[in-house]
């Protein structure tokens, strides 16, 4: 579904390597933890997926479109088969839970009676249905990230990235919101999150993808965060 | 994007960024005010010109009916033997008179009311109090006395005028108003169109959030551009509308009352522009604050506003 063939991501002239010949594929249906210390790369490697930046050298393969040579008219279609969720939800303050879902179909030209459909659906899916009419600033961060998840799901796309979607969640709203991830996953949607939280990594138990220095040192079904320097404790 | 969706979008955009909304809106009426006023002022010259002023220099206005009290025209309207008369010495003074031709009354009726269209004097002028003329072009026009003291006073002609000397200074008038207007236009619009960019900056900031969902979800560039293109032209759009507003009440009140109430008190008969004339400026107008509205915005949003 995603396939990086020899990334490597400068932002700038002079800047420093973000990612370094990064090579990883991620199949259909797949739940992936990216991990790894801050500035280790993992936005990026959400933002070369989305072709919000466009990799230095290498290819990026996205539903079987290679992104090097998408023309620019193509990145719409491109950004719709992509749902994303960010650290700080990214809500629209003056609109209610059901605006905000609503919004993207809207964006997108679809009907009336298409939205009325989806909408709700999507906020059962995420267990926001009986909190539709209230404003973003009446809700709990959990919340507010669900209402984002059902937002980056509403238009049903096949991949759903999320950048440390629980980084302003305590432990067990973090737990409900991954778990909502999973749930999602299991329908089919191929799931990245890159996060930095150990005990979700830890909980969930999914393919681990550690980054360092943009360069990845580890790709592991069924990892913990910190498998490599664990393992090498135990085994002393 | 379903038209209702983006009326809402157009709304909210609007409604936070009133105080910048009203600026483009007061400075697009402006500078098209004052490109009306330079397009309405080329019209009067048009108007006053006729088609018949960069050929001739010399009217030389023949008998009617009713001019008896002339003393050339004592015997009533110009004979035929007259005007043949004339048009031989006419032909006697080439080459000084390098061309000439004969205006009907009923030519120079017809051109009388396409001149007064707009002037309530055409009511009480009949056909008959219009003379007929010969229209004459000199080689030499500064030697207009030449063909004036041959023909002033000889039988059958009425007048001889200047043309020229009537209209010029006029013209050199209306011809600065309407160059001072056009440069002024200029100005404003400049104005108008770092008016507008800086506008669209602003409402993209406001709207950061909106389009960076857009962008997200899969919006095409069009879809992100169009409530910052519809706002833009809304804006733009009333602003002509009251400066075309404006413009009518100058040219109703203004000239087509008040100025040609005051020439036809003074026995002035100048032909003088009205609000038919406004009607064919004004799509000039709203369609260039159409093409403004456009090629701006959609500048500013290549800047601005990333897809
Ligand atoms: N827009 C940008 N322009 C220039 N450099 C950038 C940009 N974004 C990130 N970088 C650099 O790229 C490197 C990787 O950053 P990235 O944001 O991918 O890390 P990260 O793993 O997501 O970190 P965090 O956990 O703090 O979110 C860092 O060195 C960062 O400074
Ligand atoms: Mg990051």
């Amino acid at each position: 579904m995603i396939a990086f063939e020899n990334v490597t991501m400068r932002y700038a002239k002079g800047d420093p390597l973000a990612l370094q010949e990064v090579d990883v594929e991620i199949g259909r249906g797949e739940f992936v933890f990216v991990v790894g210390a801050s500035g280790s790369g993992k936005s990026t490697l959400m933002r070369l997926i989305i072709l919000e930046h466009e990799a230095t050298e290498g290819r990026v393969l996205v539903a079987g479109h290679d992104l090097s040579r998408l023309p620019a008219r193509r990145i719409p279609a491109l950004r719709r088969q992509i749902g994303i969720v960010f650290q700080d939800f990214r809500l629209l303050s003056g609109k209610t839970v059901y605006q905000n879902v609503a919004y993207v179909l809207q964006v997108l030209g679809k009907r009336r009676h298409t939205i009325k459909q989806l909408v709700p659906e999507t906020l059962e899916l995420v267990g926001l249905q009986d909190k539709a009419k209230r404003l973003p600033h009446e809700l709990s961060g959990g919340e507010q990230q669900r209402v984002a998840i059902a937002r980056a799901m509403v238009n049903k796309p096949p991949i759903l990235l999320a950048d440390e979607p629980t980084g302003n969640l305590d432990p067990t709203t973090s737990t409900e919101i991954v778990a909502i991830l999973e749930r999602i996953n299991r329908t089919g949607t191929t799931v990245v999150m890159a996060t930095h939280d150990t005990s979700i990594v830890n909980t969930f138990r999914k393919r681990v993808v550690q980054l360092r220095d943009g360069r990845i040192v580890r790709d592991q079904a069924g990892g913990e965060y910190e498998a490599i320097e664990v393992e090498g404790v135990a085994a002393r | 994007m379903k038209p209702g969706f983006l009326a809402g979008e157009v709304g909210n955009g609007l409604r936070r960024n009133t105080a910048m909304v009203i600026s483009v809106v007061l400075v697009t009426m402006v500078s098209l005010f004052f490109l009306g006023m330079g397009l309405l002022a080329q019209r009067q010259v048009d108007t006053l010109q006729g088609y018949w002023y960069d050929k001739v220099q010399v009217s030389i206005f023949l008998c009617t009916e009713d001019t008896a009290e002339v003393a050339s025209c004592a015997g009533g309207g110009v004979t035929e033997a007259q005007r043949e008369q004339l048009a031989s010495d006419l032909d006697g003074l080439r080459p000084l008179v390098q061309e000439y031709w004969y205006e009907s009354n009923e030519e120079a009726y017809q051109r009388f009311r396409e001149q007064f269209r707009n002037s309530p004097v055409l009511d009480n002028v009949p056909r008959e109090a219009i003379p007929e003329s010969y229209r004459v072009q000199l080689s030499d026009p500064t030697k207009y006395e030449v063909v004036a003291s041959a023909f002033q006073g000889a039988p059958g002609v009425e007048s001889v005028e200047d043309q020229r000397e009537v209209v010029d200074k006029l013209f050199t008038f209306l011809n600065a108003v309407s160059l001072a207007a056009v440069a002024l236009a200029g100005a404003m619009v400049i104005c108008a169109v770092l008016l507008i960019s800086t506008t669209i900056r602003l409402t993209a900031w406001s709207r950061r959030r909106e389009t960076t969902i857009m962008r997200m979800v899969g919006a095409s560039a069009f879809t992100i551009h169009l409530p910052f293109i519809v706002e833009t032209l809304l804006a733009t759009v009333v602003g002509a509308a009251l400066s075309v507003g404006l413009l009518w009440a100058m040219v109703h009140y203004g000239i087509a009352g008040f100025l040609t109430e005051l020439l036809a008190g003074q026995g002035g008969m100048i032909g003088l522009i009205g609000t038919s004339d406004l009607w064919l400026v004004a799509p000039f107008l709203v369609g260039g604050a159409v093409l403004l509205a456009i090629v701006t915005s959609w500048l500013a949003l290549i800047r601005h506003v990333r897809v």
